[in-house]
């Protein structure tokens, strides 16, 4: 029964974060990468590291940091490493992303670039995974949310283990020369664990948590996750073990895909039925734009999964996965986190300024850090834009895809200025905006 | 006086042994306002948030060698009428709380906001008790800050968190 803390840097974490997603979307909109280039080419992982590291990856570790230690109700292991964690993260990322240009012949930069940014965002991971980690092993035995974050943690090693091998095969060194057959097959082992395993398994365990708590639903159940939870694990385990056999058999690798496959859509229907579940026995009827906006990036999760499904039938899988991987990481993995930081960042802002206060002068509600009614139009413009999107990819129109992004890139505009409306106080009426004893919360870091 | 059911956890810790579920059976055959005297070989602080979350408080006493003996009695009023006066100074006898709050249904932060406003109404000395959904993470923060003891647990069936907070004296 400890209490928890604002973590300080975790809003600094966010404003990176946003950053990178609008630096990414604005490459896309310029029509640098895929589809205008191959998949594969350098230009392609340039936007896919910035979504997947820059944004995603710092979203999540700013929002766990302050997220955990709620959920397990202990506090952070060591709050001193989250800003040399996002030092290291951010430092490593630009270095990488400069690797990638150099091969793709955008920059004369040397060799060690890759394997130079590859150890640097090892580095900011270790911290970030020792940290968390470390918290988790605090307060065993964990309730089911904090098991998802475990395995989502576990798959993030994963991933960076892999990609830091990569770094080393693409940067033409000697100790890569060793493994030259590595990027055929590894590479759909290094995406499907950071998008299948760290990103998707950790937002589907923090959303049980605060899905349960923003409609006001019970999840006290110990039954409750817990086929998503074993789904998801056997999935993880099978890609992964599978995946690493077929690597080194050099045969199997479809097959081991398969049944992970199988395995994450027997997670993600329980997912959904189990968040079903909290939606009908929830006790607010009115839902918050959050929790609604939660909900419709839940369905375009379950509309990547069918149209995986579909894609695998018919075996036109591999030449639609660009759209797939579009559709996961926008219309699910980043429509779900704004929706949320739609309510984490007036929530953090609200317990900063008026919690020293609370009882002893009257202060605002939560909600009224905020004006759902304009934000509402970006969400629409957003996910409408991604799925849009996603259409433009599996047509192969490359003008309207670059339309679709531009109207993205307006939605991720329009809900930052939300996100800094609600730090500045914005919408907050004038008696209650700054009762005395009260300060004014600095924009990019959390006084705690 | 009270009377009480002694319970010996020394030798099953020396054992090796695991005391809590021995605890919670002789706590079962407890009589109304009966107490509960409980031999440990260190202090058992865990145990009194669990005890509290049952309508226990405890008194404690060190014993020697680093032993202690922690009597567990019933919230129902007999602890005053047992000791008066005399144990005040122990952090074990809490008075009844004079304002109760169910806060089991409010969106959250408000079951927060509503604690920290009634706290601001107590006097020195008295205590207020919440039932609410979850464990309150963010308010003991405040709590703490503002100088309140808490005493807290979830409720047996786990579906909710009971919570007493004490306004300094």
């Amino acid at each position: 029964m400890v209490g928890t803390s604002l973590c300080k840097w975790t809003i600094s974490y966010f404003a990176a974060a946003i950053a990178w997603l609008l630096l990414a979307e604005g490459l896309m909109v310029a029509g640098f990468g895929f589809p205008n280039h191959d998949i594969g080419d350098p230009d392609t992982l340039v936007i896919v590291h910035m979504v997947s590291i820059g944004w995603l990856s710092t979203v999540l570790c700013g929002a766990l940091f302050q997220f955990v230690p709620v959920l397990v109700a202990r506090p952070l292991y060591a709050e001193r490493w989250t800003l040399p964690a996002l030092a290291l993260l951010t430092l490593g990322l630009v270095v990488l992303l400069a690797g990638f240009l150099t091969l793709g012949g955008h920059l004369d930069g040397p060799r060690w670039l890759l394997p130079g940014g590859g150890g640097l965002l090892i580095a900011g991971f270790a911290l970030v995974v020792a940290n968390l980690g470390m918290t988790l092993w605090s307060a065993r035995p964990l309730p089911a949310p904090a098991r998802f974050v475990a395995g989502g943690l576990a798959c993030l090693c994963v991933t960076a283990a892999f990609g830091g091998l990569f770094s080393l095969v693409l940067s033409g060194t000697a100790t890569g020369a060793q493994w030259p057959d590595l990027l055929v097959s590894g590479v759909s082992i290094h995406a499907l664990a950071g998008l299948g395993g760290w990103l998707t398994f950790t937002a589907m365990g923090v959303s049980y948590r605060l899905l349960a708590m923003f409609m006001l639903a019970h999840d006290g159940d110990a039954r409750l996750g817990r086929l998503a939870l074993r789904a998801g694990i056997a999935a993880i385990a099978v890609g992964l073990v599978g995946g690493a056999l077929a690597l080194w058999r050099m045969t199997g690798l479809n097959l081991a895909l398969l049944l992970a496959g199988a395995a994450a859509l027997l997670s993600f229907a329980a997912y959904g039925r189990d968040v079903l579940g909290l939606y009908r026995t929830r006790k607010r009827r009115v839902l918050e734009l959050n929790t609604r906006m939660s909900l419709v990036g839940l369905a375009s999760l379950v509309a990547a999964a069918i149209l995986s499904v579909a894609f695998v039938a018919t075996g036109s899988f591999s030449s639609h996965v660009g759209a797939l991987v579009f559709l996961v990481a926008f219309g699910w993995l980043t429509g779900l986190v704004l929706a949320n930081l739609y309510k984490i960042v007036p929530f953090l802002t609200w317990l900063e300024t008026y919690g020293p206060v609370m009882g002893r002068v009257p202060t605002p509600r939560v909600q009224d850090l905020v004006a759902e009614r304009r934000a509402l139009k970006w969400f629409v413009v957003f996910f409408a834009g991604s799925w849009a999107a996603t259409l433009m990819l599996l047509i192969e129109a490359p003008l309207g895809f670059r339309a679709a992004v531009a109207a993205m890139m307006l939605a991720t505009l329009g809900l930052s200025e939300k996100f800094t409306r609600a730090r500045r106080l914005a919408d907050v009426a004038e008696p209650m905006r700054l009762p005395t004893g009260a300060a004014m919360p600095h924009l990019l870091v959390s006084r705690n | 006086m009270t009377a009480f059911i002694d319970v010996d956890v020394r030798p099953i810790l020396r054992a090796g042994g695991e005391p809590f579920s021995i605890i919670m059976a002789a706590l079962e055959r407890l009589e109304p306002g009966e107490g509960l005297r409980l031999y440990a070989p260190f202090k058992p602080v865990p145990l009194f948030d669990v005890m509290a979350s049952k309508g226990f408080a405890y008194r404690e006493a060190e014993l020697e060698g680093g032993e202690w003996e922690i009597r567990f009695l019933p919230y129902d009023g007999s602890v005053e009428a047992a000791e008066p006066a005399s144990a005040a100074s122990s952090n074990g006898d809490w008075p009844e709380p004079v304002v109760h709050l169910d806060n089991r249904e409010l969106d959250p932060p408000e079951p927060m906001v509503r604690i920290l406003a009634a706290l601001e109404q107590l006097a020195p000395g008295q205590t207020l008790f919440a039932l609410l959904g979850r464990e309150p993470v963010f308010l003991f923060r405040e709590l703490e800050r503002r100088g309140h003891q808490w005493r807290g647990g979830f409720t047996p069936q786990k579906d909710g968190y009971q919570l007493t907070v004490r306004v300094p004296a």
